[in-house]
């Protein structure tokens, strides 16, 4: 049985389980990846031929690869690379929901996010990339402390003890100007090229919440979305007839959970669908994870997942 | 149906309760936070959930826990049919068991499919047991003639129990006022204020028209078991003797067996048959009144047969197969007597025949007696008698003496009157060594015999007391003289004794039969007492034959055994017990049948015959009181109620484990085991939650 929490204003504490402590399992995951599989390259102006690319209007006129025309008749654009740092933005979704755990589960989603965002933190500091957390909260006030951007293990440390002191709390469902607002200052802190990802189970949202957060794939930035579920969301392991009550929203639904078992996982298909669409049109990436799901191979795919996200 | 089962009716109902409150169990779900609520499609609650029984275990702890209750509510008046007391004041009993092992427990209790009486009331006897208490003491006493202590009264019920389980039913008379009696003595021993005594028998002692029982001083007399004491119809072979080519054949039936068997549908059309191996050699239709004596004339055996034994049996069936059968006994059947007498003095004075050949006459004790004019001289003339009476002669013979003492040794028994004539012996004449001493004939005899002296009269005594003798012998009896005085006179003085040789025995009555000297010869005792000679002839050997159940002594020999002829010639070794010093030995036979007797190095053989009552299966009557249900029943309550709340207490474990193993219950112990892990959960915001 889930453990019930209350909805609100109040801060909601995270039900931390077997993912504590956050510091040495967030290590332990980092470790398991190879360090040195992200290279944070951008292509562009640079001295070392990196391709090349269709051209599109608006491209500088020096890269025209005039050979490539005279040979096959195509306008193509020449692509130089430079190592250069890439700024990695880590957006967490602090809302009540997130503070969900479920039996089965080893922690809360929102545990299994920082774990997933400290993991990343340890990876891209090893990198040498600068590093910087920002919260998706509802309120008018921002309840939870930013980190901005910044270097080395001191950055890996601040964003841990952010991360370890989250709480949850707010309803993204009916704070239409909440994620607009996270979203702009995001927009504004990020520089070209960063790489921003979103931890967050994408569920009570708004209807123009998806639209809003398309906003930070837009221009030089990569969006990677990290949707976190619980496996009784995913599963909606219930037994029988059950009152579900939306943990944001209020929304109150009676059901039989074993008859409509397949129809819900249709749906929530259908939902991460429309998110992945929505992220990839934009050159972003979505990545689904499970708290039961390997930290380390989450991880994995989060950075496969920016590697692949439009440079 | 009583008010009792509606109420019944009415709390078993009640195991349906759960099932309803299951049913009609309405409780909403319970709510549950879930963040994709709003891609849950709603469903309206499926009705067959409603009615769907979530735990089975749980419901059927529930359901027995309420029949529990109902038979604890109960218990009052749940009965049984286990035959046990009704206790007063809830004092300790002292229970006395009369068991009747005699030959008509046989008998069918009931039906084909019951078992025999005897086992009906050892079953009833071992019910009994298991309704005493501690501090209850019980005793057993079996009713097969003559009755025995199989357990004196004790407190160790273990004992008892141990004791029924190994009582087997024998083919004894029976003797139930003598059984009773016994019980009573034993009861007496107990210090208990309640003190019962409870016969289960088929009462059939032979004694229809028997006053009821009596019970002892101070003790409660119950005769339980009805059923036992229906009228069964059954013929037996008493005795078959054979003369010559003549077979004497005395059978035994019910009274009213006819009229009875035939309203029973019985085949009354029964035969006596005198078999040898498996040919008749001569038959006759049976007449089946009380009792049939016949004698059919056989061929003589042929040579392959001579060495056969010859047997009596009965066709078609009856109550009990037992005693259809019994061997023929050749010669000895009849016990043979001599009398010595002086016919001119023994005569009553209203003429006829001696006294004692009338007493012979009226016992109808079938024996053969011989008068003698003189104590025969030769061995092989005293060979052919178990018994010998003397009657008031002059001593006998250094021959005589020497000839009757050897035969007395070899198991006879001889009687010797005194009177004026044995006073009178000539020189060298005497008794010696049968009687050792001086015998003198005086005129004052003192009147009657001492009641309180007599060992040997028993309830035949009466009138003993006042005979009023002319004279009677007196004897000069040393301090170390042998005898056993079994009757004295009012003065003190012996009147009768006894003392055994070898392995006979001699008996002496200072008076002598001659009707003008005593009165002795027509009292109620004088029939008694030969009647207890003529067993004590039959039971020394002087005959092959006593009625079973009656002891054989053998003293003197240094090898004793005794087997008896069972089915197919099979021998069944029988207990032979030797006596504290080691001198006698004694078996009784329980079952009718031919014997094979091995004394040193001499076999002879033996026949325990059935006791001619046993054939009575009518039973005598009972006094209401003594199967009143006052005393006890066979449906008296049962207190059961401990081992109901035992199963209660049971019953609530188990739905206690039940509830621990149910998938719920056991969900919820995880979620709280985990809650537990979780150090940053406080416990007050899950309360909350």
């Amino acid at each position: 049985m889930a453990t019930q929490r209350r909805v609100g204003e109040n801060l909601l504490p995270i039900d931390w389980g077997a993912i504590s402590p956050l510091r040495l399992s967030a290590q332990m995951v980092a470790e398991g990846v190879f360090a040195g599989m992200h290279r944070s390259r951008r292509r562009g102006p640079g001295v070392e031929f990196g391709g090349q690319r269709p051209y599109t209007p608006g491209d500088d006129l020096r890269f025209l690869d005039r050979r490539s025309l005279l040979r096959h008749d195509r306008l193509m654009v020449r692509q130089f690379e430079t190592e250069t740092e890439r700024t990695l933005w880590l957006c967490v979704d602090a809302s009540a929901s997130m503070a969900y755990r479920g039996p089965d589960a080893p922690g809360a989603k929102l545990a299994y996010a920082a774990l997933i965002g400290a993991a990343l933190t340890r990876v891209a500091v090893a990198g040498q990339d600068p590093v910087g957390l920002t919260w998706l909260q509802p309120g008018p006030e921002p309840l939870l402390e930013e980190v901005t951007a910044s270097f080395g293990f001191a950055a890996f440390e601040r964003i841990t003890s952010r991360l370890e002191s989250a709480r949850a709390a707010g309803d993204l469902s009916d704070d239409a100007t909440a994620i607009d607002r996270s979203v702009r200052t995001l927009a504004r802190r990020s520089r070209r090229g960063s790489v921003i990802v979103l931890l967050s189970d994408l569920l009570d949202l708004h209807d123009d919440a998806l639209r809003e957060l398309m906003v930070l794939a837009s221009g030089p930035r990569a969006l990677v979305l990290v949707q976190i579920l619980d496996p009784r969301e995913r599963d909606l392991s219930f037994r029988g007839k059950v009152r579900l009550k939306s943990i944001e929203g209020g929304r109150v639904v009676v059901t039989d959970a074993d008859a409509v078992r397949s129809e819900y996982r249709e749906r929530l298909a259908q939902h991460t669908d429309v998110c992945r669409v929505a992220v990839e049109r934009e050159g972003g990436r979505l990545v689904e994870a499970c708290t039961t799901d390997d930290a380390v191979g989450v991880l994995r795919a989060v950075l496969q997942a920016i590697a692949e996200a439009r440079r | 149906m009583s008010f009792l089962t509606w109420a019944a009716l009415g709390i078993g109902l009640l195991v349906a309760v759960p099932l309803v409150a299951h049913l009609l169990r309405r409780r909403p779900p319970d709510e549950e936070e879930f963040a994709a609520t709003r891609l849950v499609p709603a469903r309206a609650a499926v009705a067959q959930r409603k009615t769907a029984i979530e735990d089975r275990a749980l419901l059927a702890v529930r359901a027995l826990a309420i029949l529990a209750l109902a038979v604890l509510g109960a218990t009052p008046f749940v009965k049984c049919s286990r035959l046990s007391l009704a206790r007063e004041g809830g004092a300790s009993v002292a229970l006395a068991i009369v068991l009747d092992d005699s030959l008509s427990m046989r008998a069918l209790a009931g039906s084909e499919a019951e078992p025999t009486r005897f086992e009906r009331a050892r079953k009833s006897a071992l019910e009994l047991l298991e309704g005493l208490e501690p501090g209850d003491a019980a005793s057993i006493v079996l009713a097969g003639d003559p009755p025995r202590v199989a357990l004196a009264s004790t407190t160790n019920l273990d004992a008892a129990k141990a004791t029924l389980e190994s009582a087997v039913v024998t083919d004894r008379g029976t003797d139930l006022e003598s059984a009773v009696k016994i019980a009573g003595e034993l009861l007496e021993s107990v210090e208990h204020v309640d003190k019962r005594i409870v016969v289960l028998s088929d009462m059939a002692d032979g004694g229809e028209d028997a006053p009821p029982l009596e019970p002892p001083a101070g003790a409660k007399l119950w005769i339980p078991l009805q059923e036992l004491r229906g009228p069964r119809y059954d013929c037996g072979v008493v005795q078959a003797d054979r003369t010559g080519v003549s077979v004497a054949i005395r059978v035994a039936c019910t009274p009213t067996y006819v009229a009875q068997a035939e309203k029973a549908g019985v085949d009354v059309e029964r035969r006596v048959e005198v078999r040898v191996g498996d040919r008749v050699l001569a038959e006759h239709k049976l007449r089946v009144d009380d009792t049939s004596d016949l004698v059919l004339k056989i061929p003589e055996p042929s040579d392959s047969e001579s060495e056969m034994r010859l047997f009596v049996g009965l066709t078609g069936e009856d109550a009990i197969r037992e005693n259809d059968t019994a061997p023929v006994v050749s010669i000895g059947g009849q016990l043979h007597a001599g009398v010595v007498s002086d016919a001119s003095s023994s005569r009553p004075p209203t003429g006829g025949a001696p006294m004692v050949e009338q007493v012979f006459s009226a016992l109808d004790l079938h024996v053969q007696l011989r008068p003698l004019s003189t104590v025969p001289d030769r061995p092989e003339d005293l060979a052919g008698l178990s018994l010998l009476i003397v009657d008031d002669i002059p001593g006998l013979t250094p021959g005589q003496r020497r000839d009757v003492a050897d035969w007395v040794e070899k198991g006879g028994v001889l009687l010797l009157t005194l009177g004026p004539s044995a006073a009178h012996a000539p020189l060298g004449s005497g008794f010696s060594p049968m009687l050792e001493g001086l015998v003198r004939w005086t005129k004052d005899a003192p009147k009657g015999v001492d009641q309180q002296s007599d060992q040997f009269f028993g309830e035949a005594f009466e009138g003993l007391d006042d005979i009023t003798p002319d004279g009677r012998a007196k004897l000069d009896l040393g301090p170390d003289n042998p005898f056993e005085v079994a009757a004295k006179w009012s003065d003190g003085a012996p009147f009768l004794l006894q003392k055994k040789l070898g392995r006979g025995q001699v008996s002496v009555l200072t008076l002598p039969f001659d009707p003008e000297k005593s009165d002795f010869t027509v009292r109620l005792g004088f029939l008694h007492f030969i009647h207890r000679l003529v067993t004590t002839a039959r039971t020394l050997g002087g005959t092959a034959r006593t009625t079973v159940g009656q002891t054989w002594t053998f003293d003197g020999f240094d090898r004793v055994k005794l087997e008896r002829f069972g089915a197919g010639d099979a021998m069944e070794a029988v207990e032979v017990i030797a006596s504290p010093n080691g001198r006698s030995r004694s078996a009784s036979p329980n079952r009718i049948g031919l014997y094979e007797l091995t004394l040193d190095d001499t076999v002879t053989t033996r026949v325990a015959a059935m006791a001619e009552g046993e054939a009575d299966t009518r039973p005598r009557r009972v006094a209401d009181e003594q199967q009143g249900e006052s005393l006890g029943g066979v449906q008296a309550s049962v207190d059961i109620s401990h081992y109901v709340a035992i199963a209660l207490l049971a019953l609530m474990l188990a739905e206690l484990v039940v509830r621990l193993l149910s998938p719920r219950w056991s969900g919820q112990a995880a979620d709280d085991d985990r809650d537990a892990a979780a150090p940053e959960a406080p416990s007050v915001d899950r309360d909350a939650a």
